[in-house]
C-alpha cells in the first residue's frame, strides 16, 4: 500500500516557506494532477469555490503560480455546527522547464476544477532522438 | 471516584473538571490523553480509511433558526452524477466521479486528486422538510438548504430557573 498523500482528502495549507500572505484569509494548496504527453503538458487543480473571474496564473522566469480567491462572503453569520474543511483561497506555484511554449498556455475553469493545457514547444518535440538497435 | 475508565471519549469532560492537586486525578488524565493522542493518529496509519470509497467529501454544516445548510466540496463533477436523500435527520450524499484521461495518450506524472465513488450519511441536529431542500452545485462546491419544519422554533421553549 502506498502512502500516497492522495489518500488523505485533508486540504493542506500553504506554508510560510510560500511567502506571507497579503490577505488575511488561510490558503490551501490545491490537489493538482499532472498529465504528459507527446504534445503538452496538462495541469489539472482543485480550486472549489473559485470561478474564472477569480483565477490568477502569473508566469515569471520559470515560476508558474495559481492564485484563486475563495469568497467566504456567503457564508453569511450562521452557527457552524460543524466544519470538516476550511475556507481559503488556493495558492501553488510549479517549476516549468524551458520546453513550454508560453505563448500558448491556456486555462480554463469549470466546477472548480483549474486545467491549464501547457504546449511544448516544436524543439522539444522534436528533440527526440530514435535509438537504434545495435 | 468517577473518573475510571482508562480510554476516555470524551476527553473534555475529564480535562475540564478542577481538582489539579489530586496525583492520581492528574495521572489519569494524562494517561487519557495519552490514548487520545495515539487514538488521533489511527485513522491516517490504516491504509483502509478510505480504501472503499477513495473519495471522501467532506462537508460543512451550518444552521439557523430556519435552515440547515451543508456544503461539500465536490469539484470536478457534473450535477447529474450527484445523489441527495434525506431521512428523518439523516442526509445521504453519494455520487461518481470519474478520471478525465481514459485514453492512454500520455501518463500521470503526479496525481494528487481523487476519483471514484463515494456515499456518506451526514447526521443532522434536526428532522428537517425532505420536500423543501433544495441543492445547488456552483464552482465545485454543492450547497444543499434544508428548511427546518414549521414550529420547531416554537418548540424550543426557555425555561426560567427559579431562585429558591
Amino acid at each position: 500500500m502506498d502512502k500516497d498523500t492522495s489518500l488523505d482528502t485533508r486540504k493542506q495549507e500553504t506554508t510560510l516557506a510560500e511567502g506571507e500572505r497579503t490577505r488575511a484569509s488561510r490558503a490551501y494548496l490545491p490537489r493538482t494532477d499532472i498529465y504528459e504527453t507527446s504534445e503538452e503538458i496538462l495541469l489539472t487543480a482543485d480550486i472549489p469555490g473559485a470561478d474564472e473571474s477569480r483565477v490568477d496564473i502569473t508566469l515569471e522566469k520559470n515560476i508558474l503560480t495559481i492564485n484563486a480567491r475563495v469568497d467566504a462572503g456567503w457564508f453569511e453569520n450562521r452557527r457552524l455546527t460543524y466544519q470538516e474543511y476550511g475556507l481559503g483561497d488556493f495558492q501553488r506555484s510549479f517549476a516549468l522547464s524551458g520546453e513550454i511554449d508560453r505563448e500558448k498556455i491556456e486555462a480554463v475553469v469549470r466546477n472548480g476544477v483549474l486545467t491549464l493545457h501547457l504546449p511544448k514547444t516544436p524543439a522539444a518535440k522534436s528533440r527526440k532522438v530514435a535509438v537504434k538497435a545495435g | 471516584m468517577a473518573e475510571r475508565n482508562i480510554v476516555s471519549r470524551k476527553p473534555s469532560a475529564i480535562e475540564n473538571r478542577g481538582t489539579d492537586d489530586d496525583p492520581f486525578i492528574t495521572m489519569q488524565r494524562r494517561m487519557n490523553r495519552l490514548f487520545d493522542d495515539f487514538m488521533a493518529l489511527l485513522p491516517g496509519l490504516l491504509p483502509y480509511e478510505d480504501m472503499g470509497a477513495s473519495f471522501t467529501p467532506r462537508v460543512d454544516v451550518e444552521e439557523d433558526e430556519k435552515e440547515v445548510r451543508v456544503t461539500a466540496e465536490l469539484p470536478g463533477m457534473d450535477a447529474k452524477d450527484i445523489n441527495i436523500s434525506i431521512h428523518r435527520d439523516v442526509l445521504t450524499l453519494g455520487g461518481e466521479k470519474s478520471s478525465e484521461h481514459t485514453e492512454k495518450k500520455g501518463q500521470y506524472q503526479r496525481i494528487e486528486r481523487s476519483y471514484g465513488s463515494f456515499e456518506r450519511q451526514i447526521p443532522l441536529s434536526v428532522e428537517v422538510d425532505g420536500e423543501k431542500a433544495a441543492a445547488e452545485y456552483r464552482n465545485g462546491v454543492l450547497t444543499i438548504t434544508l428548511p427546518k419544519p414549521a414550529g420547531e422554533a416554537a418548540k424550543t421553549r426557555r425555561i426560567e430557573v427559579k431562585g429558591a
